[in-house]
């Protein structure tokens, strides 16, 4: 079924239909795809994409029964499962958590960033069934530890969420992605840092093999404030991070990092995008991957700097270690700067694990395949390292276990 | 025989290294090769500690009544084969100490003897690094990572004093040290000579030779041994160089 149809006959299940500029703007959306010839060559969105398991597919979407929980269990510190994308609100005098149906469009999409060449965003504004917004109130310290759960098997999430951090507040983010069942996840964060807030930001994904999840964020940071995003892709089934920063005003921060690990015929996309549009401004974009057997992944990594955002530090890496003949990395850095003062720079480097490394560890004793795991662990030490948490560094470990006893 | 090397002929990407090379070495023998630059010494060192770039064309290497081909390179280790490499490479990221007791471990599993546990493990670490005047500090760092090349061959015999093999092959292990360093080296290799073990030790210079004392002395020329003897052929290839055997 064409999208066009698909979007149709789902219209009634979809939020906001009603709503006149919204219908305008789906109406847009709808042409888009329409007379979009699916260039995978120039558009990176597409890039080791089954278009046909992503554009022609089966619509369907549960209002879950279960209310979602939030819990307040420690001063400061909040536990949310989010049920097939549904939060329900909650309010105190630190935070407050908004129903995406409570929400008026206009305000809720008012800042919208909508990049057209992505599909997937696409997809995500005419199909939109789930979300919620979340605002960390002035001058507060936060913890939210967000699990996405999803009930059955087959559905479509097409899920939106705002995140507010007002001036002053520091939040402390982690979202776990575990799913076992074969649904689709569409998820999109818009993520806005007022002036001197922070946001340490974890997502780890870790679903089962049948399982997709297509998460894209956009993130905007005001004066002095601060934004860290890691992203510990243990995904069985295949994974798309994709996230953008805008550094907005003076003195910013955005920090994008992940590492994925993959195995089997699984795929992973990634790509990372910083918009340099204010002086003094900050950013790195690092990705570490795993590759075994017959998997692949692609990362872009871009920094863009406007003429105005002098005095600019930008930084991107990107290093692969391939454990098999049969798998794949590609990646791409790509760096636009308009401005004459400014410190940008990146690097690649992407190979099979270091010979040299495994016949000195063997030679002194070590097994082929103890000597494999070591330098696995060694090329992520750097990012295991500076996990903080201590419960989540406990998390993390344990899940590279697992990938490493996969290894042979 | 304790390690019985007959006939070997090696070559890698078409090119004939070693050939015909034939050496024995009993238990508590110190053997030393000398030879110019490019004669075959270290593809030699490779081939006995399993390198697996080579291509063997022919020969026999028996070592501890094994045929040493039929061991991959870390059954070798384990058996007692240590290679102190003329060229330790870096591994950023893994640290000098875990990755030790776990080397140390493994060869103990396989000769049926207990594990050795942490704090023992640091305790004699520790040691046999003041002993080599190594810096307890250098033991948090990572393999070889940004260290000297003095630091690197004293680390090599840092791991050389903890596995005690039975036989050990020095490559050019006296390239890169001062003198000071050299005696200090060379110090811990004559501690741990006993008679139960066999060292090999390849260099290009005769100083070596005056701190361990080798039983004897073999001339390697493009990829084989030329001539045997004792010490004296040191002293002859001090006096005139390697002309007179190539
Ligand atoms: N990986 C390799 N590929 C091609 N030639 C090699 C390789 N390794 C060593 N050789 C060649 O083999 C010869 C012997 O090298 P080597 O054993 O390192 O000598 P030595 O240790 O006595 O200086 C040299 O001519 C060297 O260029
Ligand atoms: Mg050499």
């Amino acid at each position: 079924m064409n999208i066009q149809d698909n979007y149709l006959k789902n219209k009634k299940n979809i939020f906001f239909s009603q709503n006149k500029d919204i219908q305008n703007h789906r109406e847009k959306l709808l042409n888009v795809f329409e007379n979009d010839r699916f260039d995978k060559k120039n558009n990176e969105s597409l890039k080791n994409i089954n278009l046909k398991n992503f554009i022609d597919f089966e619509y369907k979407y549960l209002i879950p029964d279960e209310t979602s929980v939030i819990n307040n269990n420690q001063e400061n510190s909040y536990s949310i499962v989010s049920v097939n994308g549904h939060c329900s609100s909650f309010k105190d005098d630190k935070i407050e958590i908004t129903k995406i149906l409570d929400e008026d469009y206009n305000d809720f999409s008012k800042n919208d960033t909508i990049d057209n060449n992505d599909h997937f965003v696409n997809l995500n504004s005419l199909f939109l069934n789930s979300g919620f917004k979340i605002v960390i109130k002035k001058n507060n310290n936060i913890k939210i530890k967000i699990s996405n759960i999803i009930t059955d098997d087959n559905l479509t999430i097409f899920q939106k969420n705002n995140y507010i951090c007002e001036e002053g507040s520091s939040l402390n983010l982690i979202e776990e992605y575990e799913n076992k069942n074969n649904s689709t996840s569409n998820i999109l964060n818009v993520i806005k840092l007022e002036k001197n807030s922070q946001l340490n930001h974890f997502l780890i994904q870790d679903n089962s093999p049948n399982h997709n999840l297509i998460i894209t964020s956009h993130s905007s940071c005001k004066k002095n404030s601060i934004y860290t995003q890691k992203v510990y892709n243990f995904s069985e089934g295949y994974v798309r991070n994709f996230h953008y920063s805008e550094l907005v005003e003076i003195n910013s921060e955005a920090d994008l990092q992940g590492i994925f690990f993959l195995k089997d015929d699984n795929t992973s996309n990634n790509k990372t995008f910083v918009k340099h549009l204010a002086e003094n401004c900050k950013s790195n974009q690092v990705y570490k991957g795993i590759l075994n057997d017959h998997s692949k992944a692609t990362y872009f990594s871009n920094t863009h700097v406007d003429q105005v955002a002098q005095k600019t530090e930008g930084y991107q890496l990107s290093k692969g270690i391939l454990l098999s003949d049969n798998a794949s990395y590609f990646s791409k850095p790509e760096l636009k700067i308009h401005a004459d003062d400014v410190k940008c720079s990146h690097g690649s480097t992407i190979g099979p694990i270091d010979e040299n490394a495994i016949f000195y560890l063997r030679s002194r004793g070590m097994s082929k395949i103890a000597a494999t795991k070591i330098l696995i662990s060694s090329f992520i030490n750097e990012e295991l390292g500076s996990i903080d948490n201590e419960q989540m560094s406990e998390i993390i470990q344990k899940k590279l276990v697992r990938y490493l006893s996969k290894v042979k | 025989m304790f390690l019985e090397i007959k006939d070997l002929s090696v070559k890698i990407e078409n090119k004939n290294i070693l050939k015909s090379l034939n050496l024995n070495i009993n238990k508590g023998e110190v053997h030393a090769i000398m030879g110019p630059n490019g004669s075959g010494k270290s593809t030699l060192a490779n081939v006995l500690a399993g390198k697996e770039d080579y291509e063997i064309l022919n020969g026999k290497i028996n070592f501890k009544d094994n045929d040493l081909f039929d061991l991959n390179i870390e059954e070798r280790a384990q058996e007692g084969m240590f290679l102190a490499f003329q060229y330790p490479v870096e591994i950023p990221g893994v640290n000098i100490t875990p990755f030790l007791h776990s080397a140390i471990n493994s060869k103990r599993k396989r000769m049926n003897e207990a594990e050795i546990d942490n704090l023992s493990f640091a305790k004699l670490l520790k040691s046999k690094a003041s002993d080599l005047g190594i810096n307890i500090d250098m033991l948090k760092r990572s393999v070889n990572t940004g260290f000297s090349g003095g630091e690197k061959k004293r680390y090599e015999i840092l791991q050389m004093s903890i596995l005690d093999p039975d036989l050990a092959i020095l490559d050019e292990t006296d390239s890169g040290l001062d003198i000071d360093a050299l005696k200090i080296v060379t110090d811990g290799v004559n501690k741990l000579k006993t008679k139960n073990n066999s060292f090999l030790i390849i260099t290009h210079y005769q100083k070596l030779l005056d701190y361990i004392k080798p039983d004897y002395v073999h001339v390697m020329v493009n990829g084989s041994i030329v001539k045997s003897g004792g010490s004296e052929i040191a002293s002859e290839i001090e006096k005139d160089g390697f002309q007179k055997f190539q």
